[in-house]
């Protein structure tokens, strides 16, 4: 080896040294001079990150003295990340929360009261939507949109097949025969819907019109094994019937819509993805119907599913009104909704709902009629997942699994998934 | 110069060379790893301050199901995939060494798939090739098996993992290949003046100066086998499934700490794992005073 | 030496050649046959890349019906920044990366090899100790660490470990082929006056090189690919690596933008390829140099 090369080597190892020194030092905020400087976390895909990168943009050319760091991560990536944090208490100053964590963090402490920011406005929402958003008493987060369980169907194929759907207010088991029905006659060899009993609003609407909840207001599951054994068959039936796609033919639990969506007429799930899903198949026309609702089911049973933002316990106090501030841009102001669309859901504001309107395209405005009908529907209080149970949708996908490839049966199934979920409680609550 | 002086001369001329990694050690590696030994006798869930509970994590592992199950994949995963990519990266090394043209092309192409190794798009490729009406999936109805989908299937999905890991003997080969070129020609030069065939050239001169590195990436590639977590994340999208046929250990230590949040017994989890490994290279290197030879020893 | 005997020479070296050259065409043809079968699931991404998004998995076939150089354009640009921001990103921890793994491994493995003091072996166990280790349970402490000193969202957490020998791969790797090559050697330089130093700089560096070219390409790769560690680091999309780029393209949920996906990341693959490329090119100079005497 001729001396240049250590030579050479050394002068890489300095260069190099040096370089990814400096670059990592200029890498800190995203802003700099002056002002204050908030983090801001949430999760998507690349479209949702570019919307929300500009709505943060534009806020910030309103506010000329607030910057705001954008942490974006897709949603389990995001999770990975946001754990870390936790563990070194070195939150984002504004956060999403993942569904199944809202109490989790809650317990833990990780959210700022919201009633006395002065910046964020709440005069929008009425007294009983301000309690609906209270977590053990206290407003310390808040919804920017509304989810419901829904039944999203393709009509361009309902139409070319020439099916009629049940009316709107079906029970499951009509529900179920139509799929059967509309399996076995369609020329397109589609099926009825996807497998997935693992769909958590759904389930939560199956378990509400049985007098149940999915969670109790003193954080138990408050669900039977016989209901879910009731749900599981009902699945098990439809698979069994064909009128369902196979593991094997939608590549597991929580399929792709990509991949699904051109081998069903339907599927269960959230009443904000119809947004994302129908531009993956621009020739085909999409809509939204109530999930079935059981005969005699109880009153109240129509629900609200709030996806939720929160500030972080520890922001630095100078911080307080700017978030306060920001979550107000995100919450009651109808212009970022103009720029990030309606992904996360129907607004809350109840004024903002009605502004949306203007702008809205012809799947959010599908969304939007869904979303009021369960708004202005009789609605006993729903309570989040307690603490101990963030796995509780894999426990259930698991199961699910289990009784597709014939391992468990129902019954098993059932309360194996009830036993799961009571024993992660139980490991929280000692 | 006696022993001694030179011993305490290169005693000192050592801890200046090994000043980085003795930082590392103690500032990267030992905080962390004795910070996780103390967590596994805790209950600790990432949130609240650790509480000590003895060897209640460990004894929560024998009546854990998934523990079980973990623990079944891997050991598998081991025992077929290490020597089926060992296998192949000492074959291809070996066919690769001499003088065929077009070297650099071969070896730049068995390579690809580890630079792709462990992307997100693996899991769609890998559906394509092992889904429903992938590739395998056509190519075997046309021998009238209807296997459906490889991943979905609980007794082949483990197999899919098997094989992306055998697809990336790039790594290992490359290592096989350097080794190779560690030997010496004179030793061939000498062994063929002895009188030596091709035959008996590998095994007198090839196969015994390989096996440092050949124990080298026995040891390197079944630790990391222990260790598989980023394909079968990406393969199974994190769930280990279906029904636990693809649960790597690992996995199962991630699902524990990052989702289930409870990192106390992830990290007895994760040293169960290390103890494991440990035997496992301690046998290994019992086992390697008998195999492998060292030219300066 | 006569013309006639040079001339047999000759003949009988240009008929082994021929031997040879059959013999090598089969073998590049059974090699040809084998790099197509590893490499299928690759040429179908890179052919699906330029293929509309929708047509990607409802039409599995190589040969597209449809042609659309989209994703790479939408793709480059699908994150607010061009993609060339990532790709810098990337490069900067990965030389780092490189450069640190370089300097403080072959450091550590000359002493654990060649010098001789007390507790060598139990260091030697340490080292490969550290390579059992699951990373899960050593990041958060390590995050821990690294927020307390201020050092979130930059790449010295990324950085850091590297010059200080953590990456015990390669530390065992470089031992391991130090402990090839012979004690002569060294024992020669010794006896010239040469110092652990000297003896190290002059004479096991340079012999060292395979391994020194199989630690830069391993770590380019390996750095280059991470996704675990920079996610967790890397808070700010524009401090991005590449893998978390790519990562945050796609919603785990749907899998839109797949055709951008593979765009992407066969553009990423090109840095490595083309490095790997350079890089083995190296590798086989510095033997036939250095040779080994």
């Amino acid at each position: 080896m001729s001396g240049l090369d250590r030579r050479g080597f050394l002068k890489l190892a300095a260069a190099g040294a040096l370089g990814a020194g400096l670059t990592a030092c200029g890498g800190g905020s995203e802003g700099g001079a002056g002002g204050l400087s908030l983090r801001y976390a949430w999760w998507g895909n690349n479209i949702r990150q570019q919307n929300y990168m500009k709505a943060l943009k534009e806020f910030t050319t309103q506010n000329k003295d607030i910057q705001v760091e954008p942490e974006f991560a897709e949603y389990s990536a995001f999770q990975e990340r946001m754990t870390t944090q936790m563990a070194a208490r070195d939150v984002a100053d504004i956060f999403w929360i993942a569904s199944p964590q809202v109490l989790t963090y809650h317990k833990s402490k990780l959210y700022r009261r919201l009633d006395d920011i002065p910046t964020l406005d709440l005069s929008g929402y009425s007294k009983a939507d301000l309690d609906s958003f209270k977590l053990g008493g206290e407003l310390n987060t808040m919804p920017f949109g509304i989810f419901v369980p829904v039944i999203r169907y393709n009509e361009t194929w309902a139409k070319e097949d020439g099916v009629e759907l049940p009316a709107v207010d079906t029970d499951w088991d009509a529900w179920a025969a139509f799929l059967v029905d509309y399996t076995r006659n369609n020329p397109g060899k589609r099926k009825g819907m996807a497998y997935e009993p693992d769909a958590d609003l759904p389930f939560e609407s199956w378990l509400r019109q049985r007098g149940e909840q999915l969670w109790t207001e003193d954080g138990r599951a408050g669900f039977t094994v016989d209901s879910t054994r009731a749900w599981f068959d009902w699945w098990d039936k439809l698979l069994k019937a064909g009128a369902v796609l196979t593991l094997s033919e939608q590549e597991g639990m929580s399929p792709d819509w990509a991949l699904v969506g051109k081998k069903v007429l339907a599927k269960v799930g959230n009443s904000n993805h119809i947004i994302d899903d129908a531009k993956m198949f621009p020739d085909q026309r999409f809509k939204l119907r109530p999930t079935p609702v059981a005969a005699g089911a109880q009153a109240g049973h129509p629900f609200l599913y709030f996806p939720r933002m929160a500030i972080y316990q520890g922001i630095d106090d100078e911080k307080v009104q700017a978030a306060g501030k920001l979550v107000n841009y995100n919450t009651n102001n109808v212009a970022m909704l103009k720029t990030v669309g309606l992904t996360m859901g129907a607004p809350v504001n109840p004024k903002v709902f009605e502004q949306s309107k203007d702008f809205a395209g012809q799947d959010e405005k599908e969304m939007l009629a869904v979303v009021q009908a369960a708004r202005e529907a009789e609605r006993k209080p729903r309570f989040e997942a307690p603490p101990g149970t963030s796995t509780w949708r894999t426990a259930m996908a698991r199961v699910a699994e289990e009784i597709a490839l014939g391992r468990v049966n129902t019954a098993d199934g059932s309360k194996r998934f009830l036993d799961e979920v009571q024993a992660g409680i139980e490991r929280t609550r000692k | 110069m006696s022993r001694v002086s030179r011993l305490h001369r290169q005693g000192g001329a050592a801890h200046v060379f090994l000043i980085p990694w003795w930082l590392g050690l103690v500032l990267v590696t030992a905080v962390p790893l004795v910070a996780s030994l103390y967590l596994s006798f805790t209950d600790y869930n990432i949130l609240s301050t650790p509480e000590f509970n003895g060897l209640e994590n460990f004894r929560r592992m024998f009546q854990d199901e998934y523990f079980w199950a973990a623990v079944k994949v891997t050991v598998i995963y081991v025992l077929v995939s290490i020597p089926l990519q060992l296998g192949f990266a000492l074959l291809l090394a070996l066919i690769l060494d001499r003088g065929l043209r077009g070297l650099a092309f071969y070896r730049s192409a068995f390579y690809l798939p580890s630079l792709l190794g462990t992307s997100v798009a693996v899991a769609i490729l890998w559906r394509q090739i092992f889904g429903d009406d992938g590739l395998i999936d056509r190519a075997l109805s046309v021998f009238g098996l209807e296997l459906g989908s490889w991943l979905q299937n609980p007794s082949l999905s483990l197999s899919t993992l098997i094989v992306l890991n055998v697809w990336t003997f790039g790594s290992p080969m490359v290592i096989f290949l350097a080794g190779l070129r560690q030997i010496p020609e004179e030793l061939y030069e000498a062994a063929k003046v002895d009188g030596a065939g091709i035959v008996r050239q590998f095994t007198s001169v090839t196969i015994p100066l390989l096996t440092p590195i050949i124990f080298f990436n026995l040891i390197l590639q079944t630790i990391g086998a222990f260790q598989t977590f980023t394909q079968a994340h990406v393969v199974s999208g994190g769930t280990g499934g279906p029904a636990n046929s693809t649960l790597f250990y690992t996995l199962y230590i991630y699902q524990q700490g990052f989702t289930n949040f409870d990192m106390g017994y992830a990290s007895a989890l994760a040293w169960v794992l290390m103890i494991a490994i440990g035997l496992v290279t301690a046998v290994h290197f019992v086992l390697s005073k008998y195999w492998v030879f060292y030219g300066d020893d | 030496m006569t013309t006639a005997t040079l001339e047999t020479t000759r003949r009988s070296a240009r008929a082994a050649v021929r031997r040879r050259g059959r013999r090598d065409l089969l073998k590049h043809l059974g090699l040809g046959a084998f790099v197509l079968l590893m490499l299928y699931p690759l040429i179908w991404m890179i052919v699906s890349s330029f293929k509309p998004d929708h047509l990607i998995l409802t039409e599995p076939g190589l040969i597209p019906s449809e042609m659309t150089f989209d994703n790479f354009a939408e793709g480059w640009n699908a994150l607010n920044r061009p993609f060339s921001v990532f790709f810098a990103n990337s490069l900067i921890v990965t030389v780092g990366a490189i450069v640190g793994n370089l300097f403080s491994c072959s450091l550590t493995a000359f002493a654990l090899a060649r010098l001789e003091f007390r507790m060598r072996k139990v260091y030697l166990a340490i080292t490969l100790v550290s390579v059992m280790l699951p990373m899960h349970v050593l990041v958060i402490p390590q995050y821990i660490f690294f927020s307390q000193l201020d050092l979130v969202n930059t790449y010295y957490p990324l950085l850091i470990p590297k010059f200080l020998a953590t990456d015990a791969f390669f530390v065992y790797l470089m031992v391991q082929f130090i402990r090839t090559i012979p004690r002569d050697l060294d024992r020669a330089a010794w006896i010239d006056g040469s110092g652990p130093f000297r003896t190290f700089w002059y004479v096991i560096l340079p012999l060292m090189r395979p391994a020194l070219v199989t630690t830069t390409i391993f770590t380019f790769i390996w750095t280059w690919n991470d996704f675990f560690v920079p996610l967790i680091y890397l808070t700010s999309p524009k401090m991005f690596t590449v893998p978390v780029a790519l990562n945050s393209m796609v919603d785990s949920e749907t899998q839109s933008g797949v055709g951008m996906l593979f765009a992407m990341s066969l553009l990423s693959l090109l840095p490595v390829l083309i490095f790997f490329a350079v890089a083995q090119k190296q590798l086989i100079r510095g033997i036939a140099t250095t040779g080994l005497k």
